[in-house]
């Protein structure tokens, strides 16, 4: 019954779905994903002009950011296709991958400037450092929640609902952040993050319909 | 087929009732904010623009009624005091005292302002004026200097252009003499902008 829980109830326990994702383009299709969709901001935020002259720590930090921007957008699209063991464990990897991009991304911010640093994550800080402070908030909550949600008792749905809520948020937020941000992502970065955000919200509203039906229509 | 019950939550209300919390909560929190971070004017200008603050000296006497019927009834007079200029959160970010004091720090993009006193609003000459800035060749810490104030309150620094510092090109000026109260303010341009204009109206220390 657990497992009927964890992987759908569809009546196919999780080897007969283990087996789908093994013979599906799955795991082929999500890595030439993440390459194309993390080329983009990558390359727009090494090249920048602005880099130049720039301690080695901020580089890191944008080149990580950047590569949390394209992780952003196709984590929920991979929740789409969660439905197998392996599946599920790479949405959850690629969700602790996430938040591990967005802390290398903070932390590097500190060790550029740390007076900068507190001052954007104070009350005082600009409105696109509390939406990024906001968006990191929700992306502990998702993670959290990804990796408790066996142990969490929490009905099915409420789940499903409160997880895709602050995927919105962080998915959001952190956009706005990217966009209203200066600097590496200008010019022609701005459609392409919101592209990506465009992307990461279809991904949240489809994998919430498919779990959905899968849960009402088996 | 229905939903067996344990899928459903228990109280959905409770679940809608803290989802709308949380986004009103959010929505507040993100309209309640300053763009640029409080008290962080835009100051920036294309070349050629902008206005240095006032003077008594320089202060246009009451226009006659023929010009404007209104001002000439009840006709301003000059101001004897001038509000000080306040030092805003981040103003003293990476400052590091003892900055020398240069002729410019590259070319390309301009700060100037005049200096007044509160107290008179007279203009102050000889007052040194601590700047500093990320720009194309450097941070914060790299690119500073003092500035002296001329005989009017001017003065000016030329730099090379800014560069966005934490998403945002920024200004810091400041003084921290003996004679005045000390005050550090962040400003911020747009990176197109070719002049930063940022006036310090110093109280004096008691």
């Amino acid at each position: 019954m657990i497992e009927r829980e964890r992987y759908g109830s569809r009546g196919r326990g999780p080897a007969s779905l283990d087996r789908a994702a093994r013979g599906g383009p799955g795991p082929l299709l999500f890595a030439t994903a993440v390459v194309l969709l993390a080329a983009g901001p990558i390359a727009l935020a090494l090249t920048d002009p602005y880099m130049r002259a720039q301690p080695t720590a901020l580089l890191v930090s944008t080149a990580a950011g950047a590569l949390a921007v394209a992780a952003l957008a196709l984590q929920p699209l991979l929740a789409t296709w969660a439905t197998g063991r392996r599946r599920l464990r790479a949405h959850q990897t690629l969700g602790a991958v996430t938040l591990g991009l967005v802390l290398v991304h903070v932390g590097a911010l500190f060790a550029v400037e740390v007076d900068d640093t507190l001052f954007a994550m104070s009350p005082d800080g600009p409105t696109r450092a509390r939406m990024a402070l906001i968006a990191l908030l929700a992306l502990l909550g998702v993670v959290a929640l990804g990796a408790l949600r066996a142990r969490l008792p929490m009905a099915r749905t409420t789940w499903r609902i409160v997880h895709a809520y602050l995927a919105t948020l962080a998915l959001g937020l952190g956009m706005g952040h990217a966009v209203l941000t200066d600097g590496a992502l200008d010019g022609a970065g701005t459609p392409l993050l919101v592209g990506y955000g465009a992307l990461g919200l279809a991904g949240v509203g489809l994998a919430h319909g498919l779990r959905r039906r899968r849960t009402t229509h088996p | 087929m229905t939903v067996p019950k344990h899928d459903e939550p228990r109280h959905p209300w409770v679940l809608r009732a803290t989802l709308t919390l949380i986004t009103v909560g959010v929505a507040v929190l993100l309209a309640t904010s300053d763009p640029s971070g409080s008290d962080a004017e835009n100051v920036g200008f294309a070349a050629g623009e902008g206005e240095l603050a006032p003077v008594v000296d320089a202060l246009a006497p009451p226009r006659s009624a023929d010009e404007d019927p209104a001002a000439a009834q009840s006709p301003e007079p000059a101001p004897r005091n001038c509000e000080a200029t306040a030092s805003n959160a981040g103003g003293d970010n990476n400052y590091i005292p003892g900055a020398p004091e240069l002729d410019d720090l590259g070319d390309g993009f301009v700060i100037t302002g005049r200096v007044r006193s509160a107290g008179g609003c007279r203009a102050l000459e000889g007052i040194p004026v601590r700047v500093w800035l990320a720009t194309q060749t450097g941070t914060e810490r790299d690119n500073r200097a003092t500035v002296l104030t001329g005989p009017d309150g001017v003065f000016s620094l030329e730099t090379d252009p800014t560069i966005p510092q934490f998403g945002e090109p920024n200004i810091h000026v400041g003084y921290d003499g003996d004679r005045y109260e000390t005050v550090f303010v962040r400003r911020v341009v747009d990176l197109d902008d070719e002049k930063a204009v940022v006036n310090l109206t110093l109280a004096e220390d008691r």
